[in-house]
């Protein structure tokens, strides 16, 4: 883009500014940054644009320039520009300074290997330290103020990255005390200050001394490499500190820093001589200076905290925030060592006073209020981190800090806090009940809250605030009878004069505890129910009645329900009406339920309503009361989901619907029967977690084998042996196959699972069986018979079978005993299988050898011969 | 150090903002993995104004701001930006401007540490206090606002160039950016942008306002306060001239307590320190003179606040309002102290009607002074001028008639409900104090060259005056239940 007028870029930066992701991902934000740093050096543009596109270079670098490398580019160009610039007064040398800085910052390339760094440090050093730099730096006018900016650069610079500076300590320190025309106070103390702090941090964390730092003056730069060795041991180290608060003691360790004795005294004198001229600062930089050397002084041996005694009295009399704010860190980092008990009663009285007084703003009185009942005593005694008032905080004090209905809401609460911080301790002392007890003051503020918030009409902000006060009252005085029971009782009053607050009552038995709640919820449902069913404010009562309606004064709550049922015309009320029942069927209500749920179903003039009525009567008439609260609780699978409706139909999805889970069962076949009319399948069954009411449904591909029945296992558990499960198997052909298994349950949560088991086989053999056996003598007829009827229509094959080791008793002993009908052992065994439905097999083994032996087989099924070959095969194998 | 801040005027949907990415820079490292970005400027603010109770949308309960659980007790807020929660977000409403910044955290976030261990809150509150003051330090408000709102990125240019605040008075820093040819062979304060060269003059005002709840009840004590503001201008030559100035107290003159006094007071009597509204009253209670010694900036100041109690209100009164049928039937009866300057710039009582319909019809009788009636307002105002009559006693009897209640036009209150009802009190008195405190022009020391002209004013202000109906029950302070 060319060379753009004054009231293009005005408009330009403008846009950018309205949105600046969107304009940074339309075309025009391509070339934003490049045009911004060509532009600044045009002559046609004002400075005034100029210093408003460094503004918006200021705020927004890492939009314009995106990475590290345009980054650099970016400071670089920048620098160039401030050289460039002629040598008369001008508005953008300062912005220029802050421009290069802020890019190198965000940018991340701020470092030993960036050129722009090695430019940039030491300009702004050069010109902290008021040398002369030559024409480009031009009118001396400008010097005392750029003197500041590049101080404030600095110190921008040694906070992203500390210890920066630590090689210029002691130069800084030379500036500061400079007779004659002196350096801008402010921005060198803050400097020195910062650059103090974060080299007595880096060298104690890397156990080193001082070395020196303090004291030496030569300045570095003027074309001498920038000594980075501090920023780097520091880099590593820039990460979440609580600076000079007492709970981050441990990791402050600035113990582990031994100063010599000359180390010790000139840290002293540097921080004496920042005390010193601390009141030619602004408040809010002094405050500064008093966080950062707390925190650097902290824990560090041999440098007492005496040194800030001085400023003390000063600072306790002022009304500023900061400053009494960096008093209390002190006392927070310094404790007894720098308060007696007397300077913290005084602190204290100062912080009482200044949380009250007319004089001051409101947010400063809150944030007293809560610097009050966080106050870092010198001998705390309760669990820290929690807002309790502090010991010397007699009650007398607090008689200003007591909320009344005048207040603000955030003052109100905030008083209302420490009002009962006050009761819990009052409670303990006296139960005289007199009129200006902190307690019965207590009950006479809320009782106004509730007249407030009962306005009908009355802004929302009231009644919330209400419900504030009681939430915060339930929960520091959760054991206090006397407060909780006048407060249970307004509350039902208010719900009384304006039942439109449901909303809030629902909201409050939510967070509450049980203290209050249970009660609050019997006197809520007597409310509710006690009331004739119509009028206004019915959706209200509904709503607050599912909210509070359980099992006890069921006939009220039913007969309440009767009547509405009568004024619910609109598909509103009926789903308040039906969200109550739904409550009911939850905790378990039954009998006049039922009766209530099918007069509904007929009665109501929404078809939905109606489903929903006779949906509820079917589960309430089908479902065990556990799977009711189940199926009706709060839905697991969706509980994001605001509406209740898609969040019951995902509630009844993951109740009532089966869910599909990953197995906590396993299967595997058991030992063969082979006894029976027909094959049966042993199986083993483990669970790994309780299974209750478990069905396992088997199928078989093709049509090998009759449908299977299911079988049915009430319960089973974990470590506890379960008898082994039959399956029956009717094959229609004598084949092996694949079972596959699925099993349904109900897991101990009431929720039933869907599950698919890895398959089983069935294998050949396991269909075997045996055949009726015939008396002793008739054995042999009886399997010649079987033999030679097998002939014409089956057929005979001879194979070899191999043995093992064991010989020929050991394997027939161990596969074939049920189906032997003549034996002559060692070496011959007649053998009749039935293969069903109707099938046979034979086998004769005769004169068997050493490694095997020879089988002669017959049977009537043709199919099965292949199956007979491996089965033999495989036998020597498993033996 | 501030991440940002943002300031917007209700009537101005377009915020004046200020980011400091650097600061943001640090906030990463600082927060860790609890780091929340700061949202563009458009839902940085609506979710501000959410949280402030600033949009329009109270009709119906939202738990996300109605919860009972969502309390808040200090102007600290956590701001919900797309599902996770900005914190901690300064903000307050002033005159229908919400001033807000996000200060930076030098921990990580969670658990959240309290406020009072993070020392960017109060320079947040400080930066916006300090705006607030710079855009309301004149009296030609409407005019001037826009201005200076425009002047503002120039100021927090100056003030704020890196999110580390170094001035909260912008108007100094406005003052510095014209003074910065001047060159100093002394120690500049910040805090002072130049000189000032002309007639060495000091001027010091006081004012008191008074504040009051009376009840005219057996069980309920009335109260009332005084709060001081001694205000200065010190117009003398040289870099650090130092002034002394002594309040002091006549004889029967009550002590001044809550004594606060600007940063500029370089030292404080012990006794200053201490005297306190806290603590019960007695005789030894120390009563002046108070001096404070101090070195001026260049513009007018607030020297010291202090607060007082009086041993009698200036005006007693009581207020009685029945509901007889249709009509209100009201008494008023006003009583001047005796010990009080009967010279008023203007005395008027202010008798508001709330959530009523408009005035249809008044009659009534005065004592003294005339009653002005605004029907669509309902209220009526008794201005009863310069003086009390002789007596020093006056009085008002009356009836007043409303006509129905229409929901916009009459005014709403959620405090007098039902027989609660207040008349409020609204005067003036030219050089008068009610403690009687004043600045004696000889006890000012100035050590500076040349002899100062020195101008003193004092004024009493009535602030939240208020009389109770005493027929009704009224709202009540702790205060006043220790009878």
């Amino acid at each position: 883009m060319g060379l753009l007028s004054r009231e293009a870029w005005a408009q330009r930066l403008g846009a950018f500014r309205a949105s600046p992701s969107a304009y940074m991902a339309a075309p025009e934000g391509e070339d934003l940054g490049r045009d911004l740093l060509s532009d600044l050096r045009s002559e046609k543009l004002s400075e005034q644009t100029k210093v408003s596109m460094l503004a918006l270079s200021l705020e927004y670098p890492a939009q314009l320039w995106p990475d590290a490398p345009a980054a650099e580019a970016a400071a670089t160009s920048l620098l160039d520009t401030l050289v460039l610039l002629p040598p008369r007064p001008s508005a953008l040398r300062r912005p220029l300074l802050l421009a290069a800085t802020t890019a190198l910052v965000t940018g991340g390339v701020l470092g030993p290997t960036s050129g722009a760094s090695l430019r940039l440090l030491p300009l702004l050093l050069g010109l902290a330290s008021g040398g002369d730099l030559g024409r480009g730096f031009g009118p001396s006018s400008e010097q005392r103020p750029l003197q500041a900016t590049a101080c404030e650069c600095l110190r921008e610079l040694e906070s992203c990255k500390p210890g920066l500076l630590g090689g210029c300590l002691g130069l800084l320190r030379g500036l500061l005390g400079q007779e004659g025309p002196v350096a801008p106070v402010q921005p060198l103390s803050l400097l020195l200050a910062l650059a103090l702090r974060n080299t007595l941090v880096i060298q104690a964390r890397a156990r080193a001394s001082l070395q020196g730092l303090l004291t030496v003056r030569a300045p570095p730069p003027g074309g001498g490499p920038w000594n980075w060795t501090l920023a780097q041991e520091g880099d590593a180290h820039l990460q979440p500190q609580a600076p000079s608060w007492p709970a981050a003691e441990e990791e402050c360790g600035l113990s582990a820093l031994e100063p010599s004795p000359e180390e010790a005294r000139e840290l002293r004198a540097a921080v004496a001589q920042l005390l010193d001229t601390s009141y030619l600062l602004t408040p809010v930089a002094q405050a500064q200076l008093l966080w950062l050397l707390g925190w650097a002084l902290r824990g560090l041996r041999g440098q007492p905290p005496v040194l800030f005694k001085p400023q003390l009295v000063r600072l306790l009399g002022t009304a500023q925030l900061a400053l009494l704010h960096a008093v209390l860190a002190l006392k927070a980092a310094f404790g007894e060592a720098l308060f007696t008990a007397q300077d913290e009663a005084l602190l204290l009285r100062r912080l009482t006073l200044a949380a009250q007084h007319p004089a001051l703003p409101l947010p400063a009185h809150l944030f007293y209020l809560h610097c009050l009942l966080s106050f870092p005593e010198n001998c705390p005694l309760g669990p820290a981190g929690e807002e309790a008032a502090p010991l010397l905080l007699e009650p007398q004090l607090c008689r200003g800090l007591l909320p009344n209905l005048l207040h603000d809401p955030l003052a109100l609460l905030a008083r209302l806090h420490l009002l009962c911080l006050l009761c819990a301790e009052d409670e303990q002392k006296e139960e005289k009940g007199q009129a200006q007890s902190p307690c019965h003051y207590l009950q006479e503020l809320l009782a106004g809250l509730q007249q407030r918030a009962a306005l009908t009409g009355g802004p929302r902000a009231l009644a919330t605030l209400c419900f504030q006060a009681s939430y915060l009252v339930a929960l520091c005085l959760a054991g206090h009878r006397t407060v909780l029971a006048p407060l249970t009782h307004g509350l039902a009053q208010l719900y009384r004069a304006r039942p439109a607050l449901a909303p809030h009552f629902v909201d409050l038995l939510d967070r509450v505890a049980p203290e209050l709640g249970e009660p609050l919820r019997v006197v809520l449902r007597q409310e509710v129910v006690s009331r004739p069913g119509g009028g206004e404010a019915l959706r209200w009562h509904l709503q607050m009645l599912a909210k509070v309606a359980d099992r006890d004064a069921q006939s009220a709550t039913l007969g309440f329900l009767q009547a509405a049922a009568a004024h619910c015309t609109d598909w509103g009320l009926q789903q308040a009406l039906l969200r109550v029942c739904r409550a009911l069927l939850r905790v378990g209500v039954g009998g006049g339920l039922a009766d209530l749920l099918q007069a509904l179903a007929r009665q109501l003039e929404d078809p939905d309503g109606r489903d929903h009525a006779r949906l509820y009567y079917v589960l309430l008439s089908h479902l065990s009361g556990p799977k009711l609260g189940v199926a009706l609780g709060p839905s697991l699978a969706a509980p994001a989901l605001t509406s209740s409706l898609v969040a019951e139909n995902q509630g009844f999805a993951t109740a009532l619907m089966v869910q599909e889970a990953p197995a906590p069962i396993r299967l595997s076949v058991g030992p063969q029967r082979a006894e029976g009319p027909v094959p049966v399948l042993q199986l083993q069954v483990e669970v790994l977690e309780p299974v209750y009411s478990l069905e396992l449904r088997f199928r078989v591909e093709g049509q090998l084998y009759a449908p299977l029945g299911a079988v049915h296992v009430p319960c089973l558990c974990p470590g506890r042996p379960a008898r082994p499960l039959l399956l029956p198997l009717q094959p229609q052909r004598p084949a092996p196959a694949q079972l596959d298994i699925r099993a349904l349950y109900t897991k101990s949560t009431g929720l039933t699972c869907y599950t698919h088991l890895p398959p089983l086989p069935v294998k050949f053999a396991d269909l075997f069986l045996p055949f009726p056996k015939p008396p002793e003598g008739a054995r042999l007829g009886f399997f010649e018979e079987l033999w030679d009827s097998c002939l014409p229509k089956g057929t005979e094959s001879r194979l070899w079978c191999p043995l093992g080791p064991q010989g020929l008793e050991a394997l027939v002993s161990r596969h074939l005993e049920p189906f032997v009908v003549v034996a002559r052992p060692p070496t011959s065994y007649h053998i009749a299988i039935r293969l069903p439905p109707d099938s046979k097999l034979l086998l004769r083994l005769e004169a068997a050898q050493a490694d095997g032996v020879p089988v002669v087989l017959r049977t009537d099924a043709w199919a099965v011969l292949p199956l007979v070959g491996d089965y033999l095969r495989g036998l020597s194998a498993a033996v | 150090m501030e991440h940002s801040f943002v300031m917007q005027c209700i009537a101005d949907p377009k915020p004046s903002a200020r980011r400091y990415p650097t600061v943001e820079k640090r906030a990463k490292v600082f927060n860790g993995t609890s780091y929340v970005p700061i949202p563009e400027d458009g839902p940085f603010l609506k979710s501000l104004l959410f949280e402030l109770r600033l949009l329009d949308e109270d009709r119906d309960f939202m738990e996300s701001r109605d919860s009972c659980s969502r309390i808040n007790k200090t102007s600290v807020y956590g701001l919900k930006v797309g599902g996770e929660e900005l914190w901690p977000v300064v903000a307050f409403l002033k005159n229908g401007i919400v001033y807000a910044c996000v200060p930076l955290v030098e921990q990580t976030l969670s658990p959240r540490p309290a406020l009072i261990s993070i020392s960017a809150i109060s320079q947040g509150f400080e930066l916006l206090f300090g705006i607030q003051d710079f855009l309301y330090s004149s009296q030609k408000i409407d005019t001037e606002l826009n201005t200076k709102l425009s002047q503002l990125p120039d100021l927090l240019l100056q003030a704020c160039p890196f999110g580390t605040l170094l001035d909260a008075n912008l108007q100094n820093s406005l003052d510095s950016i014209s003074f910065a040819s001047v060159t100093h062979p002394q120690k500049q304060p910040a805090w002072k942008a130049g000189t000032y060269k002309g007639k060495p003059q000091v001027s010091i005002a006081i004012t008191e306002k008074v504040k009051s709840m009376q009840y005219d009840k057996q069980d309920i004590a009335d109260t009332w306060q005084v709060v001081g503001t001694v205000t200065c201008k010190c117009d003398l030559e040289g870099i650090m001239p130092n002034v002394t100035i002594s309040l002091s107290l006549p004889t029967n003159g009550s002590p001044l307590q809550d004594i606060l006094v600007h940063p500029c007071v370089t030292s404080l009597d012990s006794a200053i320190l201490t005297s306190s509204s806290i603590d019960a009253m007695d005789d030894s209670a120390f009563s002046g003179p108070y001096k404070f010694p101090f070195t001026p900036p260049l513009e007018s100041f607030n020297l010291c606040y202090y607060t007082s109690q009086v041993p009698v209100p200036p005006i007693l009164g009581f207020y009685q309002m029945k509901e007889e049928e249709v009509q209100l039937k009201i008494t008023v009866n006003l009583k001047l102290h005796e010990s009080v300057k009967n010279n008023f710039k203007f005395c008027e009582a202010h008798i508001p009607f709330y959530n009523r319909g408009p005035i249809t019809h008044v009659e009534y009788k005065v004592s003294f002074g005339q009653l002005e009636v605004f029907r669509e307002k309902s209220l009526l105002i008794w201005i009863i001028g310069q003086k009390f009559p002789k007596s020093m006693e006056i009085s008002l009897s009356g009836t007043v008639t409303f006509g129905a209640k229409s929901h916009e036009k009459q005014p709403f209150d959620h405090i007098c409900i039902g027989g609660t009802a207040y008349l409020k009190l609204h005067f003036r008195i030219l050089d008068y104090t009610l403690t009687g405190c004043y600045a004696d022009q000889h006890s000012v020391q100035v050590f500076a060259s040349g002899k100062p002209k020195i101008s003193t004013h004092r004024k009493l202000i009535s602030s939240d005056y208020y009389i109770w109906n005493s027929k009704a029950p009224a709202p009540v302070t702790y205060g006043s239940l220790l009878l």
